[in-house]
């Protein structure tokens, strides 16, 4: 089972700069949401739950390996469940049997993008069944943008054992970085979010920062390449 | 420039932006040419357009260069510059020289007269009274954008601030959030295609944007599309080399 880090299993929200699942709940007709990051090598990071419930749901997909949080992982688009016992057909029959116990209406996944990149998914509940209105739908996604770079920033500096800045301070990454992104695709001949990931893999294994290595790609000094496996 | 060239030219560049504000259009292309106008029409040397992000930080997101130089002084204007001042108070700031603006400001001062620049003119972009992002225009030469000259500029941005939010639309600020959001990430996707693009076609970054545009054009295409189908290896683009 690939390892995993939830900041604080009781659900509470423990993170220490702020909540960033707060904005998804009091901006969405939802009574929940949870926020996990992709750190690569399998390893997922959950930063924050809103409530027990959130981190449960959340819990639940990672123990089954099914469910919209994967799907909405993978494909890169928010995956839309209003009414979950209307869905009987559906690839995660173990996990819709288990949300059923829990007495949950609405599931809605929408994965933290920059530009092509998926850096994780934002997991969202609603006790009562029904869809997110067409003015909802485009916040969440706003929100799901504009949370994944604190995210990502959140789940290294935990990471690293860093104190997370507050959200307000944390610096967009340069340009260099989504460039670098690019060059990485091409040179492994990998999806942008596997690039990314690559470069974050090799920031955390050789100390040297996001930025500086994304530097070092474009002028090409270094050919991702040329590292090894 | 003369009188009646400089009214065509505007005339020419108020017709050019709203011609983009059809269903199809691009955000980033928009802002793009906005900022190619002010330089062709006015007597400045570079500009740049920021927007504000949703923590209220100003990002670059058009430029009349992608060179990695011009992108320097923008983003330290953006950090800590008159564009601040200007998006903070909503209202134009210009500094008619900027060797003499003092310590407020020493990196983004030390970087612009580096390069050439010596006045920096900074007008903001609103909507109802809310500051999105500011336009700002460099030139050589020390001196104060002449009054004509500030009018226009505001005038054309104002033209950009419609096609960034669609006023006529907008009932709700979370609205204007969600465009700004979207502008942001557009270019965050335009960054990834430039490298993309630059490997694959073994081309600078700054060249690659140029290739974008023109490929987006050629084929009657948004810029943020062609972008996407960069990244996702959908779309390659060919480069002839000319002798």
């Amino acid at each position: 089972m690939a390892p995993r880090e939830v900041l604080d299993p009781s659900g509470q929200d423990a993170y220490r700069s702020g909540s960033l699942s707060a904005p998804f709940v009091s901006g969405l007709s939802i009574t929940g949401a949870s926020i996990c990051v992709t750190m690569g090598n399998r390893v997922q990071s959950t930063i924050s739950a809103s409530d027990p419930l959130a981190a449960q749901i959340d819990e639940l997909q990672y123990v089954l390996g099914e469910g919209p949080h994967w799907d909405a992982l993978r494909s890169g688009k928010p995956v839309l469940t209003p009414d979950i016992r209307a869905n009987v057909n559906t690839g995660w029959p173990m996990l819709f049997a288990a949300l059923i116990e829990l007495d949950l209406g609405a599931l809605f996944s929408f994965p933290l993008r920059m530009g092509a990149v998926t850096v994780g998914v934002a997991d969202l509940y609603r006790t009562t069944p029904g869809d997110l209105n067409e003015r909802e739908h485009a916040t969440a996604i706003s929100l799901a943008r504009a949370t994944a770079p604190r995210a990502l920033h959140v789940a290294t500096a935990l990471a690293r054992d860093d104190e997370p800045v507050k959200p307000g301070l944390v610096a967009e990454l340069r340009r260099e970085v989504h460039q670098a992104t690019g060059m990485i695709l091409v040179q492994l001949n990998v999806d942008a979010t596997e690039a990314f990931l690559r470069l974050k893999a090799y920031s955390f294994s050789s100390g040297i920062s996001i930025q500086d290595i994304a530097k070092d790609v474009v002028q090409r000094r270094l050919n991702f390449r040329d590292l090894p496996e | 420039m003369s009188t009646v060239t400089r009214e065509t030219r505007l005339n020419a560049a108020f017709v050019k932006l709203a011609d983009t504000l059809t269903d199809d259009y691009d955000i980033v292309d928009l802002l793009h040419t906005l900022v190619e106008e002010c330089t062709a029409i006015f007597d400045i040397q570079a500009g740049g357009l920021m927007l504000a992000d949703s923590g209220g930080r100003l990002q670059l997101v058009a430029s009349t260069s992608e060179r990695a130089d011009l992108v320097e002084i923008m983003q330290l204007n953006a950090g800590k510059g008159p564009c601040v001042d200007c998006f903070e108070t909503g209202l134009p700031v210009a500094i008619a020289d900027i060797a003499k603006s003092g310590e407020r400001w020493a990196d983004f001062r030390d970087e612009a007269l580096k390069q050439g620049f010596r006045s920096i003119y900074a007008t903001p972009l609103k909507l109802r009274g809310q500051t999105i992002g500011t336009l700002n225009l460099l030139s050589a030469t020390v001196g104060e954008l002449n009054a004509r000259d500030a009018l226009a500029a505001q005038a054309l941005s104002d033209v950009a601030t419609i096609g960034i939010l669609q006023e006529r639309l907008i009932k709700e600020r979370g609205i204007v959030a969600d465009q700004l959001q979207r502008a942001l990430d557009s270019r965050v996707l335009i960054e990834q295609a430039k490298g993309v693009l630059s490997e694959s076609a073994s081309i600078n970054v700054d060249e690659a944007f140029s290739a974008m545009r023109a490929y987006a054009r050629g084929h009657n295409l948004r810029l943020h599309d062609v972008a996407e189908g960069i990244v996702g290896r959908t779309v390659t683009i060919v480069l002839h080399t000319s002798d």
